[in-house]
């Protein structure tokens, strides 16, 4: 704490003295690092379109997910030492980019947390209605819009008045969405089913098409989505250098038996035929959990699914309205949005804006779209590899004088970030390249002969690009005048630590 | 030696009658004011913390400006404590601190139901503290 006896905080105290060393102890550190990535939830929304894509290396399609992700979140972990702002590329592909790529990034990280949040809650209201046996309300679109749209209005307000849930809370829903995944694959697998497992389901070279792989992987990314918060961790948590290292390792074995484990469950138990029946919606578990568990037991993975959804709902909305925030106060983005309300002391501009973006954006599209999880679902993807890919570059860049230093430096700040970019980045083009096509589509909605999701996707990066250039036009010099940056080789040494995005103003 | 008195300000109509009354209390004692704000943005960790508690950083710097220059004159002696921490335990915590003889707040004047479902300081306050607290509405 500080305090100043002549009232006013000097620059010196304004520079904040790091995060609290205690903040977060080890097993917070694996709450966080599997709550960010919603494995439930995730589960729910992808498994059935990628089954449906690949067939039975369903498996194999989320271990080959994971490489390109682990190697953006050494990116991530550099990233955040040097510029500790916890966790999204705005600032720092502004520093190593430039003010212009930067603000496309930031762009990205936003929009993506307000596009997710209609997916969200519309997978808790559809599983709500399913908990209560409520299948006429389960299946009519108007239902799910009321529903879903009233689940995003609370979860706003809620972020607004800065309510959280606590510790003890958030564990028993996390250990609660694990466990119910794994009673259910665990039983799955011993009652056996449609198939056998075998060997080749688990590798990504018995898959025969790389444009399955490919995409099967893009939509993989989006399940390890989040996941980089495990290793964002390390300042924050207590215990110094061990704990959060282990954390964030724990966290990701959990996360990898889960998502495997339950895949292979789910493609042995029901077979590809009865999955194909589910590609249009996301209602798998809910059916599958039945089956395998038999009332009351199925309930909890139901339960869990919800948790999952409406937990995620609030952590989207938490860290994009913090990311608008950020660019309001680097002078990227109106000022309003950095405005702090006097009560909660939450940016409550900033999230009431996410909130009813969110909302408009469900409102208009879930009519629209034939499969609206889906929909939203692969462009998402493409944004998110886009500024995955963004991020990795970036690394690389802003670390350049550090790479030869030393053989680690050089292989995960540059050569891991690198491949992990490019790997993305590759997907990327290749995704839009084979999306467009209507016919490669799952939903079939299409714009133009352009099959939705690329609009979307596609669409939104470029009226991002639209934007800056318009807010550029404006003469925001503050920030579009700041020149690229280099890490400090102090910081980049761990020797000291990394400052935050802007200096200090003049209050 | 004096004794000292927390004050809690965020502005509020409760805070201003909060900050009048507790100045005056410190004029009759001979004691110390302490303005204290919490500033731990809720939900400490995820993306862009930082930039949130930067944001409350200067947005708590205003706020006890604010409150400063209406103690200016009182001939009391003021001070103002920026605390890491959610209102309610900054408040806790700062009184602790410095051994002060009372916590003066602001109520916002609500329905307790209204008050619990949007938080309320005095309320929490009343139940951690672990010395006087006094509650002053707005006039």
């Amino acid at each position: 704490m500080t305090e100043h006896p002549s009232g006013r905080d000097t620059a010196a105290e304004a520079g904040d003295p790091g995060l609290k060393e205690d903040a977060i102890g080890f097993v917070d550190g694996l709450i966080i690092g599997i709550a960010s990535t919603a494995p439930a939830y995730s589960l729910a929304a992808v498994l059935a379109i990628v089954v449906v894509g690949v067939g039975v290396q369903a498996p194999a399609v989320l271990l080959a997910s994971f490489v390109p992700m682990f190697l953006i979140a050494s990116a991530f972990y550099y990233m955040n030492r040097a510029d500790p702002d916890c966790g999204t590329c705005f600032s720092w592909v502004t520093r190593a980019m430039g003010p212009s790529l930067g603000w496309v990034g930031g762009w990205a990280v936003a929009t993506t947390g307000i596009l997710v949040i209609g997916s969200l809650a519309q997978v808790a209201a559809y599983y709500t209605f399913d908990l209560f046996a409520l299948d006429a309300l389960r299946d009519s679109t108007a239902a799910n819009v009321v529903f879903t749209l009233l689940i995003i209005a609370v979860m706003t307000t809620i972020c607004v008045l800065g309510t959280e849930l606590s510790a003890m809370v958030q564990r028993i829903m996390i250990f609660l969405q694990v466990g119910a995944l794994l009673l259910f694959a665990v039983v799955a697998l011993v009652k056996g089913g449609a198939l056998t497992p075998e060997l080749s389901w688990f590798s990504p070279f018995a898959i025969d098409s790389l444009n399955t792989l490919i995409l099967g992987v893009l939509t993989g990314v989006f399940i390890y989505w989040g996941w980089e918060s495990a290793v964002n961790l390390n300042e924050e948590t207590s215990g110094s250098a061990t704990a959060p290292g282990l954390a964030g390792v724990l966290s990701t074995v959990i996360l990898l038996v889960t998502y495997v484990l339950t895949t292979t469950a789910v493609v042995a138990y029901a077979g590809l035929q009865t999955i194909g029946d589910f590609e249009d919606d996301a209602g798998i578990f809910g059916a599958l959990a039945t089956d395998v568990l038999g009332s009351p037991l199925d309930k909890l993975v139901v339960l869990a699914i919800i948790t999952s959804a409406v937990a995620s709902t609030q952590t989207t909305i938490l860290p994009a309205s913090r990311t608008m925030l950020s660019m309001a106060r680097q002078g990227a983005f109106p000022e309003a949005f950095g405005r702090i309300h006097p009560r909660f002391l939450t940016p409550h501009v900033s999230t009431i804006a996410i909130g009813v973006i969110a909302a408009v954006w469900f409102g208009v599209l879930f009519p629209l779209s034939e499969n609206f999880v889906y929909d939203s679902l692969t462009s998402l993807s493409l944004m998110i590899a886009f500024y995955y890919a963004l991020t990795g570059f970036a690394c690389a860049i802003f670390y350049r004088n550090e790479l030869t230093k030393s053989v680690k430096n050089f292989l995960f700040i540059g050569v891991g970030p690198v491949v992990g970019g490019t790997i993305l980045g590759f997907l990327f083009f290749k995704a839009i390249n084979e999306y467009r096509k209507v016919d490669q589509s799952y939903s079939g909605s299409a714009v133009f002969g352009i099959a939705m999701p690329v609009v979307l996707g596609v669409g939104l990066l470029l009226l991002g690009v639209v934007l800056m250039v318009i807010w550029r036009l404006g003469a925001h010099d503050r920030f579009f005048g700041r020149n690229t940056e280099t890490v400090d080789p102090e910081v980049a040494a761990g020797r000291k630590l990394g400052v935050a995005a802007v200096p200090e103003e003049a209050v | 030696m004096a004794g000292s008195i927390v004050v809690g300000y965020d502005a509020s109509p409760g805070a201003r009658a909060a900050l009048d009354q507790a100045l005056e209390l410190a004029a009759a004692f001979g004691d110390r004011l302490i303005i204290g704000f919490g500033v731990a943005p809720p939900a400490p960790v995820g993306e862009e913390v930082r930039a949130h508690r930067q944001a409350l950083r200067d947005h708590a710097e205003k706020m006890t400006a604010e409150a400063l220059e209406r103690a200016q004159g009182s001939g009391v002696d003021v001070e103002v404590a920026l605390v890491e921490d959610r209102a309610s335990s900054a408040l806790v915590s700062l009184a602790a601190e410095n051994d002060a003889r009372m916590i003066v707040v602001g109520s916002y004047g609500e329905r307790p139901v209204k008050g619990a479902i949007l938080g309320s300081t005095p309320h929490k306050l009343l139940h951690l503290a672990e010395r006087p607290v006094l509650v002053v509405p707005a006039v």
